[in-house]
């Protein structure tokens, strides 16, 4: 099963790398009016008039003009696809067609040979479950339709219907098969229903997790990935990345902190984000840009020295070169020689720490320019929250993202969203071009990304401790 | 085609089997699709197989009737 057979629904295709798995068996339950019919049928459609793969949909209750008709409705015509022999709409019962199916030569070999079968949907196989009032028997009877599916070697959708949203026990039939696709209608801002696809199992595939929304539209079904939204093209314009020195964070982004843009690290008090904020400042500094820290209260110059020398980084070199500046607002020892690379701005009004700010950045951007340096920024927003006030944040980050923006530079910004208040995150969320969370629930730390300028989101992953740089792992 | 046999119920079943060209039905199936009693449809499928409408696949109650698709290549209908 290396090759891939297309849904005909862009949109699932994405979601299981490409495709059904050939001649795999796929389950797709769902309750009545969730689409599953038409799912089936736009698999075999597209199939025959994209892929040149001919198919056969095999309807126990429907009777076949009612389906030429209704799916009309969507520019798909059955009639002539049969005459072109690329479909066979057949109505048949559950136990002649097993009968068929034994027979060798029988009617369905035949069939299959006919129009050179590739694709097929049985619609539905909950039929072979209320056949028989004996378990065993209708066990035996799906495992046989599933074998025999297997040894024609088609790519078969088998349609099952749900009784409810909320199945007790998990059906036979589902550990059969290779994949299960489920469709779901649920309730939606109170007033609406939308329509959910999930994959619950693809054997052989990588599937996008989650919850897809789909609409069925005048060309059938239209599915849209969950964590998908629209990328931000005037902060992807310079098409380069600063990795984040974390593989699988870089992967979700597509490369890493695009250039020019300002990404939020959001965290709860309990989360470990040193790690993170070391991995992105020293990944930067190795590349050989410069990079200005603000710290914050709970981490001094010694322990980003520290951090520094875990990653592998002599701090101290890089303080020497001038490749490093840092904003302190407390008055806190600090290493010998890191003197000059320190701006002090405990005691500074907010005007002035605008302006010495700047000043600084201003260098920086016409440094940049003049040598071709790149610039990154850390902020801890909670000392700036702290020190001179939600007011004061609102205002200054703006323009401060305004600014990074504009120079080409990038920025990372430590916040927790929880304790600035609501408005103020909402606003810090909205400026930012990418917002990354870290936090403990339970036993775990978990990271997601939540906005990107290149379109991603992630679902929650776990943050795993490992022995090695970057001493974390999202699983 | 023998008219002394039920023909509304001829006409009904031919039809039938015209509008859905992939059928494959036991008698008793095709009495449930049409609604029709099984003593009834019995002699109609018979008259239709007869005329070479209907094909026959099997013997006995599970017997299989499907629908033989004109030959339209000849260019004669």
């Amino acid at each position: 099963m290396n090759s891939c057979t297309a849904s005909g629904i862009e949109g699932l295709d994405f979601v299981i790398s490409g495709g059904f798995p050939t001649g795999s068996t796929v389950l797709v339950e769902g309750l009545p009016g969730t689409g599953k019919t038409i799912l089936g049928m736009q698999f075999l459609y597209h199939g025959a008039v994209d892929h040149n793969e001919p198919g056969i949909f095999i309807t126990f209750e429907e009777f076949p003009d009612q389906l030429y008709a209704e799916l009309l409705a969507f520019g798909w015509d059955l009639k002539a696809l049969e005459r072109a022999n690329m479909l066979r709409v057949i109505c048949i019962s559950p136990e002649i067609l097993i009968e068929q199916m034994e027979q060798p030569n029988g009617l369905f070999e035949n069939i299959v040979n006919e129009i050179g079968c590739k694709r097929i949907v049985i619609d539905s196989v909950s039929l072979f479950q209320f056949a028989s009032n004996d378990l065993k028997e209708s066990r035996n009877t799906l495992y046989k339709l599933r074998n025999i599916l297997r040894k024609l070697k088609l790519t078969s959708l088998l349609i099952q219907e749900s009784n409810s949203s909320e199945q007790s026990e998990v059906p036979f039939v589902n550990y059969l098969v290779d994949g299960v696709v489920r469709l779901s209608l649920k309730t939606h801002l109170n007033e609406y229903r939308k329509r959910t696809l999930e994959v619950l199992k693809m054997r052989g595939c990588k599937i996008t997790e989650g919850e897809h929304i789909y609409r069925i539209n005048e060309q059938g079904i239209h599915l849209v990935p969950a964590l998908s939204m629209i990328e931000d093209k005037t902060a992807m314009q310079l098409q380069s990345f600063g990795s984040t020195g974390i593989a699988k964070l870089d992967e979700l982004l597509t490369g890493g902190i695009p250039k020019g843009s300002c990404f939020m690290l959001d965290t709860n008090s309990k989360a470990n984000y040193r790690y993170i904020i070391a991995s992105v400042i020293v990944t930067r500094l190795l590349k050989g840009d410069h990079v200005a820290l603000l710290l914050s209260s709970l981490v001094d110059l010694y322990d980003l020295k520290y951090l520094c020398q875990l990653f592998g980084l002599d701090l101290d070199d890089y303080v020497k070169s001038g490749h490093v500046i840092f904003i302190e607002h407390y008055e806190r020892q600090r290493p010998p020689g890191y003197e000059s690379s320190t701006i002090h701005a405990g005691n500074m009004t907010n005007q002035e720490f605008k302006n010495t700010i700047n000043e600084k950045l201003g260098y920086a951007s016409s440094h940049r320019n003049e040598s071709g340096d790149e610039w990154f920024l850390y902020y801890d927003l909670n000392t700036i929250v702290s020190q001179r006030g939600k007011e004061f944040v609102i205002k200054y980050f703006a323009e401060e993202v305004s600014k990074i923006s504009s120079a080409g530079m990038s920025m990372l910004a430590l916040s927790n969203f929880t304790e600035i208040g609501y408005e103020t995150a909402s606003f810090l969320e909205r400026t930012s071009h990418g917002v990354i969370k870290t936090w403990v629930d339970g036993s775990y730390q978990y990271l997601q990304v939540l906005k990107s300028p290149q379109g991603n989101m992630s679902s929650p992953f776990l943050v795993e401790n490992i022995m090695t740089k970057p001493f974390i792992r999202l699983v | 085609m023998n008219f002394t046999i039920n023909l509304p119920l001829q006409m009904e079943c031919t039809l039938f089997f015209q509008e859905n060209p992939y059928m494959f039905e036991t008698l008793d199936g095709i009495a449930l699709r049409l609604g029709r009693k099984r003593e009834d449809i019995d002699p109609v499928v018979k008259q239709l197989v007869s005329n070479s409408l209907l094909e026959k696949i099997g013997d006995g109650d599970q017997a299989i009737y499907r629908y033989i698709q004109p030959d339209t290549s000849s260019g004669l209908v």
